[in-house]
């Protein structure tokens, strides 16, 4: 009798060199994998919204109703708001979920709206604002090229107001201060895309090696076996239109 | 009188509450209606909590929705697939359900929602690494296009590879076998030339959202209505 | 020329690039090379805050939003700091506003068993669980967290937990450390954290969003920042307790040094084309 634990470290397996087998050819263990995992995904996300509601309005309602329905009657709008939001599959009642939509919006942009000027905008300006001479060559060359940087990648991102210059005209002197910090962000960023670059293969190498250790490593036989399905399944197609 | 309620009361809804959530941040009258707008801004977030709640219910339907549509159109033997997906979808709300009875039924016995043993079976021996197959499927893509799109053709697209060569080998100790550099030299990059690369992004972003939200009180964002009326 | 012109043909397979890719991973994990490890600046500065800031009984709020995907770059970086608080004598409070932050968290628990041994739950270290609502339940759960969860992951309630008696808002941490895997967790953080109550943030981010997440480390809205699985092992090495980081930089080294010569070869393949088709259009 094999047991839970087995059966399920067997599964885990096959799933993962199932869906791996997608990077070499589509085949019919990858599809199949694939649509048990959005099955799971969507389960699992309704299962979490229950368990969601029941902490945050449910549970509080069935053992502390005195305390919920003098303070936190008001939870009710908005479980009859998300009721209606199932309204949008109705061709004449669908404009009621736009109601639950519109608070979750609200929200949303309110609470960025109230800090992103500080935290995006000014904070970022006045960690700019450094230095740009001292004692230390280091720390002032490092300024230098932070104040240059930025603002040489914030006029490539304005580049609307780039000067602009009549044919055959001379160009002005500020019109060579934009070329160049304009020239000077463009190679800032690409100083930021190669870094971005190389921290993505290690994040992606990373999950490979945790899938490997976790998954694939404890379960030999089970990934063996997995894998010349696949390979099978990938092959069969192939031997045959030949 | 239908446009009001299809249209403009939506958008009225969406304003009010911004302009509420920013005054209740700004805005200091005194102590007690300091504290009313606190428990107004935590009742805020919490319908923003429910109404996700049953969004994600919506989306999981939606779901269902598709494949049950897939089903009734090619029939079980042509849609094999979509059987196994709501199958499994309506195994784990069911799961999911029992955990909920007995959460309250036996609440000695731990079990809620998403500690129900076979619902918690299911996601770690199928959800958790397909997910992360699907995650880290990617590195080959990275591997390969490293071969066979990585060129370079003019000066930035050599600073970026010199870069990239730079902290990748900074990244890992055969890097620090080779020169000891690396790491503080990748350090380097890090702190100064990409914190500065990335600072008007984040600058970007940041006008791009307030602009968003002037938008949204203004009634010149509507997208999020989505059907034209 | 036309040698790197025929290696270029053979490698443009790209299953067999998939295949070394993977030799490349396996082959370290099953024979270490044993690469030694120097820690980095950044990694020991994170370290020596810790050390220098934090005293026995300060509270820290640990915020754990990443995927079982990327247990392998976050999970030596959590389990590390969680060692070195606990040995500091910290107590600690869980939380996750991702719902995939509960199992990761279980599973966390079970691989790091030793260093939660001999600490006692409700007293030494709380997991409040899911909070649904993204940056809301942020801001909420920085006002009163007895306000936003009525119970624990475990269904006990807050009020009954000795750890919550002595804190509950965001002025009682001492230091709020962010695990995330997605860019918007470190800006809830610090729009509804740090920038109202200046309440001390350290990151724990994967490598690929670090970039994009410097400037708030440069603009000092966090005090420091560990990125991916280097600095999980370079963590692992300060505290004393070798782990999945320090087994897997093998196979990151030889994986990486694949992926340089790819491109290398990938260059020098399309400039060798590239020559010599322009020495044959100019005959």
């Amino acid at each position: 009798m094999i047991s839970w634990d087995i059966l399920g470290a067997w599964l885990s397996a096959a799933m993962v060199v199932w869906i791996y087998s997608f990077a070499y050819r589509d085949n019919l263990f990858y599809k199949l994998a694939e649509h048990m995992f959005v099955g799971a995904a969507a389960g699992y996300s309704i299962a979490l919204a229950l368990d969601s509601l029941n902490r945050v309005m449910i549970k509080p309602a069935i053992t502390t109703p005195e305390t919920f329905w003098t303070t936190s009657w008001h939870y009710v709008v908005p479980a009859i708001l998300g009721v209606l939001m199932f309204a949008k599959y109705s061709r004449k009642y669908y404009w009621l979920a736009r109601y639950a939509v519109a608070v979750n919006i609200a929200v949303g942009t309110g609470l960025a709206l109230r800090t992103v000027p500080i935290a995006n905008i000014t904070r970022q300006i006045t960690a700019t604002i450094v230095p740009l001479w001292g004692s230390d060559p280091v720390t002032v060359l490092n300024n230098w090229l932070l104040v240059l940087i930025t603002i040489g990648a914030l006029t490539y991102f304005l580049f609307t107001i780039f000067p602009r210059r009549a044919e055959g005209a001379r160009p002005s002197p500020l019109y060579y201060v934009y070329r160049t910090l304009y020239y000077i962000g463009i190679y800032g960023m690409m100083v930021g895309f190669g870094a971005l670059f190389a921290n993505t293969i290690m994040t992606r190498v990373g999950f490979l090696i945790s899938i490997y250790l976790i998954y694939l490593q404890p379960q030999y036989w089970a990934t063996i076996v997995a894998a010349i399905l696949a390979a099978i399944a990938i092959l069969l197609p192939l031997i045959r239109k030949k | 009188m239908s446009l009001v309620i299809r249209k403009y009361i939506p958008q009225l809804i969406v304003s009010v509450i911004i302009v509420l959530s920013v005054t209740f941040y700004y805005i200091y009258i005194n102590d007690s209606i300091a504290k009313g707008f606190s428990t107004a801004d935590k009742a805020l977030s919490d319908w923003a909590v429910i109404v996700t709640s049953f969004a994600l219910i919506v989306g999981g339907v939606d779901i269902l929705r598709f494949h049950l549509t897939k089903i009734r159109r090619e029939g079980i033997r042509q849609a094999p697939f979509s059987t196994v997906t709501i199958a499994l979808l309506i195994i784990m709300v069911v799961l999911a359900t029992i955990g909920w009875y007995y959460s309250y039924a036996d609440p000695k016995a731990g079990i809620t929602i998403t500690t129900q043993p076979q619902f918690r079976w299911l996601y770690s021996n199928l959800y958790a690494p397909a997910d992360s197959a699907m995650y880290s499927i990617l590195v080959f893509y990275i591997a390969s296009a490293s071969y066979r799109a990585f060129r370079v053709r003019n000066p930035p697209a050599l600073l970026l590879l010199v870069t990239a060569v730079i902290v990748m080998l900074g990244n890992t100790t055969i890097g620090g076998l080779i020169w000891p550099g690396f790491l503080g030299l990748r350090d380097w990059i890090m702190t100064v030339p990409n914190t500065a690369a990335f600072r008007p992004i984040t600058i970007g972003a940041g006008l791009g959202t307030i602009i968003l939200g002037l938008r949204l009180l203004t009634w010149r964002e509507i997208s999020w209505m989505g059907r034209r009326d | 020329m036309s040698r790197s012109i025929s290696l270029g043909k053979i490698l443009e397979s790209r299953e067999l690039l998939y295949t070394l890719l993977l030799i490349s991973v396996i082959l370290p994990i099953i024979h270490p090379l044993g690469i030694p490890i120097a820690v980095s600046a950044r990694t020991k500065a994170v370290y020596d805050y810790i050390e220098n800031n934090l005293k026995p009984g300060c509270h820290v709020y640990f915020e754990i939003y990443y995927e079982v995907a990327a247990r392998g770059e976050l999970e030596p970086n959590v389990v590390a700091l969680t060692k070195h608080l606990f040995d500091k004598g910290c107590k600690i409070v869980y939380g996750s506003l991702a719902s995939f932050g509960v199992i990761v968290f279980e599973l966390m628990k079970t691989t790091a068993a030793d260093v939660f041994q001999g600490r006692e739950y409700g007293k030494d270290y709380v997991f409040l669980g899911y909070v649904a609502g993204g940056e809301s339940a942020a801001a909420s759960l920085a006002k009163s967290i007895k306000g936003t969860v009525s119970v624990d992951n475990y269904g006990n309630r807050i009020e009954n937990l000795p750890l919550m008696q002595e804190v509950d808002k965001a002025t009682d941490f001492d230091l709020v450390i962010i695990a995330s895997s997605g860019t918007d967790t470190f800006a809830y953080y610090v729009r509804q954290w740090y920038t109202p109550y200046n309440v001390p943030l350290l990151f724990a981010a994967l490598s690929i969003i670090a970039p994009s997440i410097e400037p708030y480390v440069g603009a000092k809205q966090a005090v420091g920042m560990l990125v991916g699985q280097r600095a999980g092992a370079e963590y692992e090495t300060l505290v004393g307790r070798l782990g999945l980081g320090m087994a897997s930089m093998d196979a990151q080294s030889t994986s990486h040094m694949l992926v340089l010569v790819f491109i290398v070869i990938g260059n020098v393949v399309y400039w060798s084309q590239r020559l010599s088709s322009k020495r044959g259009g100019g005959k």
